[in-house]
């Protein structure tokens, strides 16, 4: 397949580039300069034109693109960009779209604060927090796109990314510490690069919608969130189960 | 009543303006300068300060969803999105009291015409950027009103038209200028459920699309019903 990837420049590019290279034609594009051996656009997820121009005889997009703190640009990116992405499928005849984004697209802290076992298909309450907020409005221009177009997106919301390998007791992190429990909601970036490219040999039509949303972690004993969906309709099965955050380190 | 008016380059924004300034102190805002007797304000209502001093001291805030049509989309999307957030952060910091957005009952166009569609029904926006963004404005304003940051009124209003505009070519979901001006002018003072109060706005017309004036209830036997209060002119 020709695949497009928008922000591979970002921390997630890399690892889907490297689950995706050996079997697909890449393009690639980022604000920033990119160094790879792959077809290379330098673009603006908000620039309409250039987003438009990039996806040109692709058959499938990926929106890695990301924008957390400055207000326009989050805007610009997170949810303008969306609106681009879907514009371009239509141009183009693509059919099928991964978006990407947090959790909190759809359960903000109105459910994360008082809930358990929450699904990805439940009525999205993103809050006002500003990624959070633009990310869901990307999401919902998608479905509305699909709504009136026979485009397929998955929306793949991830949180807490890290590297098992590395990522220790030493690091002091408030997220995810070896013994001492993390954060309900993480994967190890090569589980998430999987699931990404899982999206991309799921039989559309076999999708209960035109727009699904993924809760993609691994099983984690928590049941804050619950990523059932994910391994049911994507087929994707993570390696890294991460216990040596949630197990107590042994004396 | 102290009440802010954005969008002053619309004739909306303007006629609902001149028609609330003779009853409240009415600032006017836009990103260009429009000609009226009224006070008006530039303002881009970008991230900062300035959009901070723009509402500061006032009581309510009547934004409109309104596209210009000359605009391009990137922009448009721009002004509902990010315009909007800024405006309901700053109004939410600076205290203002309540904030009516003016979407649109396009909104609600997907629907049978037979149907007795209410506010209670699920919007159904296309990818016609004039009602999208209605939409978009509609999703933030939501959130914003979930978190109890300020008291949010919302209005989908019907086709605005003129009352010289003949009868012929009036549409099932039309909202003359007076209607309009009236339902904003209950949405200032009407009791709030505490929530995200929606309501439907449309005339007298014969085959009148949308119901319009009902009262809101909650399931719980607890709370009170509420209502806008808004009953459009009888016309002949």
């Amino acid at each position: 397949m020709n695949v497009l990837i928008l922000g591979a420049n970002g921390e997630l590019g890399p690892h889907v580039v490297r689950a995706l290279e050996h079997r697909h034609q890449l393009r690639l594009t980022d604000i920033n300069d990119l160094e790879t051996q792959h077809e290379y656009f330098r673009a603006d997820a908000a620039d309409l034109d250039q987003v438009v121009a990039a996806a040109e005889g692709m058959d499938v997009i990926i929106n890695l693109s990301v924008l957390r703190k400055d207000r326009r640009l989050a805007f610009d990116v997170n949810a303008r960009g969306c609106y681009n992405m879907m514009t371009a499928a239509v141009e183009h005849g693509i059919r099928r779209v991964v978006n990407t984004g947090p959790f909190y697209v759809v359960a903000g802290p109105t459910y994360e604060r008082f809930d358990h076992m929450i699904g990805p298909d439940v009525p999205h309450q993103p809050g006002t927090y500003l990624y959070a907020l633009t990310k869901s409005l990307g999401q919902e221009i998608c479905r509305v796109f699909t709504e009136s177009h026979d485009i397929h997106v998955m929306d793949l919301l991830f949180y807490m990314l890290l590297d098992p390998e590395t990522h220790n007791v030493e690091s002091g992190s408030p997220i995810a510490n070896v013994g001492h429990d993390l954060v309900p909601y993480t994967i190890s970036w090569r589980d998430a690069a999987e699931a990404i490219r899982c999206a991309l040999y799921v039989e559309m039509d076999k999708l209960p919608s035109r727009s699904e949303v993924f809760f993609v972690f691994p099983d984690l004993p928590h049941q804050k969130f619950s990523s059932e969906k994910a391994r049911r309709l994507l087929g994707w099965e993570p390696k890294d189960q991460l216990d040596q955050f949630w197990k107590k380190a042994k004396l | 009543m102290k009440v802010l008016v954005t969008l002053a380059s619309s004739h909306l924004s303007l006629e609902i303006a001149s028609s609330l300034s003779g009853s409240h102190e009415v600032r006017l805002t836009d990103k260009n300068e429009v000609s009226t007797d009224l006070e008006i304000v530039c303002s881009d209502l970008g991230h900062g300060a300035p959009t901070n001093e723009l509402v500061r001291g006032m009581n309510a805030i009547v934004h409109s969803g309104e596209i210009d049509p000359a605009a391009s989309v990137s922009d448009q999307l721009d002004y509902q999105m990010r315009c909007t957030y800024n405006l309901l952060w700053s109004a939410a910091e600076e205290g203002v009291q309540r904030f009516i957005y003016l979407s649109s009952l396009r909104l609600m166009d997907g629907y049978d015409p037979d149907l007795a569609v209410t506010e209670r029904w699920k919007p159904l926006p296309t990818t016609d950027v004039s009602v999208l963004c209605y939409h978009l404005g509609e999703m933030i304003c939501r959130e914003f009103a979930r978190e109890n940051k300020i008291s949010v009124v919302i209005l989908r209003l019907g086709d605005i038209a003129s009352e010289k505009v003949a009868k012929t070519a009036i549409s099932t979901s039309t909202l003359y200028m007076d209607d309009a001006a009236l339902a904003i002018e209950k949405a200032l003072g009407a009791d709030h459920s505490g929530w995200l109060d929606i309501y439907h706005i449309q005339s007298v017309v014969p085959n009148a699309r949308y119901l319009t004036g009902q009262p809101w209830w909650s399931a719980d036997d607890v709370s009170p019903s509420f209502n806008l209060g808004y009953e459009p002119r009888a016309r002949s």
